[in-house]
């Protein structure tokens, strides 16, 4: 799914929080949002999830308007993801059941999935006692297992353990390649957006500071803002 | 000290001795009780989590009435009752005064601001989350809708659970608008409060006993499945 966004104004009160005047992000491709706190990135996000609707301006994804058909192919997944209060299958599962799914293939999908994501052990456990990094894990698991056309991802290895990173890493690539998923990441993890992303954009104070490939956006950088933060954050 | 040792056993031989009128007026406590608590939870659960997901004009004012509400003092709600189903009140042709559906209808007037508070509260606390997540997960309205109450199924059975106790407990309603009349409407509690006034102290704490027992059972089925669920 390509998406596309001309002339966001998304404002708190008289704070201006986004103002984009055109921001295309590819089909098909990993693209990594970065920036320091309160550059929008979320704010973002939220806007092309559906999730907040109070802004001025266009959003076309597939270059249509977001409808029904569009939100059903997209999904998100939050730095603090919120787990059903039930078992890790079954918040697994929810997805694939209200889309009508038979249980041969909600079993099917969750049996991949579930050894993808490597949750075999507490796959019966009720999710709301699993540990910060277990709930990422099923929150990426229950995203991932409608194989979406587009993956919204807001910081989703932030605090985890670099093994449990690497296996999200992983699954993120699967999905892109595997179902031609569009993933967008906010990340502050330099390293993950090397290893991850084709594509990035450095937002800041509301604003899209530079858009490219990883190269582009890391070259001709000595002396700039985005040197700056980069040597910060590393 | 002795009367409350004596009432302690009166309450077991008043249990043992099957005596209809106690246990008339047990049956007619619980009537009432899981009745009012029952139509009220119907009426305030919808509409607590409707104003914990919506915004509206007046919302604000809306929720300081509730509150209000909550801590209304019961004789003013068993006042308001029997101003309008006394003879001249505008529900008055009903003659629906001194019975049992004139107490209900009281309690259901007390207990249901309760259960409408609280389940507003948890609505406003996690609902915005849980909307959030089923529209990311592709779920329609009445999907992410079905997903809410299974997630706040917990606190709304806390939330029934504080009516019920407040329905039991009641008795400055129930007195005005039923009369306590022997055999018709005559509750727990408000035969607590008339053996107290005729000095039958061991009585009272009898009948006290037996409906902390009841208040014990009930409570404790709710909780269990508060936990299983």
């Amino acid at each position: 799914m390509d998406i596309v966004l001309q002339n966001i104004l998304k404002k708190y009160g008289n704070k201006t929080v986004l103002h984009i005047d055109k921001l295309e992000l590819k089909a098909g491709l990993v693209t990594g949002i970065i920036g320091p706190n309160g550059s929008g990135k979320s704010t973002l996000m939220k806007i092309i999830a559906g999730l907040d609707n109070a802004f001025t301006g266009s959003l076309r994804i597939n270059g249509g308007e977001v409808n029904q058909e569009i939100n059903k192919n997209m999904t998100m997944v939050f730095q603090k993801p919120y787990l059903i209060n039930t078992d890790v299958y079954n918040n697994i599962a929810y997805p694939l059941k209200i889309r009508g799914k038979s249980k041969t293939e909600i079993n099917n999908k969750l049996q991949n999935v579930i050894r993808l994501m490597k949750l075999e052990g507490i796959a019966h456990q009720n999710a709301c006692t699993l540990s910060g990094g277990e709930m990422q894990k099923v929150a990426l698991a229950r995203a991932i297992v409608f194989e979406p056309r587009l993956l919204l991802l807001d910081e989703p290895t932030a605090n985890i353990d670099p093994q449990t990173m690497q296996l999200m890493e992983n699954a993120i690539s699967y999905v892109n390649q595997r179902c031609n998923t569009t993933v967008i990441i906010v990340t502050h993890n330099i390293g993950q957006l090397q290893r991850m992303c084709r594509e990035a954009v450095f937002m800041r104070e509301g604003k899209v500071e530079k858009q490219g490939t990883m190269r582009d956006i890391l070259s001709n950088i000595k002396g700039t803002y985005i040197d700056e933060f980069l040597e910060l954050d590393m | 000290m002795d009367y409350i040792i004596q009432g302690f056993g009166e309450a077991i031989g008043l249990l043992l001795s099957f005596d209809k009128e106690i246990y008339s007026i047990i049956l007619l406590t619980l009537y009432v009780t899981l009745m009012s608590t029952f139509i009220a939870a119907l009426i305030a659960v919808p509409l607590g989590i409707l104003m914990g997901i919506k915004n509206f004009v007046f919302k604000k004012t809306l929720i300081r009435l509730l509150y209000t509400f909550m801590s209304m003092p019961p004789v003013i709600a068993g006042l308001f009752v029997f101003l309008i189903l006394s003879r001249r009140g505008p529900l008055g042709q009903l003659e629906l005064l001194f019975t049992p559906t004139a107490m209900i209808i009281a309690q259901v007037l007390l207990v249901a601001p309760i259960i409408m508070g609280i389940t507003y509260n948890n609505t406003r606390e996690k609902g915005k989350t849980i909307k959030q997540v089923a529209h990311t997960l592709g779920a329609s309205k009445l999907q992410a809708l079905v997903l809410l109450l299974f997630e706040l199924r917990a606190d709304i059975l806390a939330a029934v659970v504080s009516g019920f106790g407040r329905a039991i407990s009641e008795v400055g309603a129930v007195i005005l608008v039923g009369g306590n009349i022997k055999g018709h409407t005559r509750v727990m509690t408000t035969s607590i409060a008339m053996l107290q006034s005729m000095g039958d102290y061991s009585q009272a704490i009898a009948i006290g006993v037996v409906l902390l027992v009841i208040s014990f059972v009930i409570n404790s089925i709710l909780y269990q499945g508060q936990k299983v669920i």
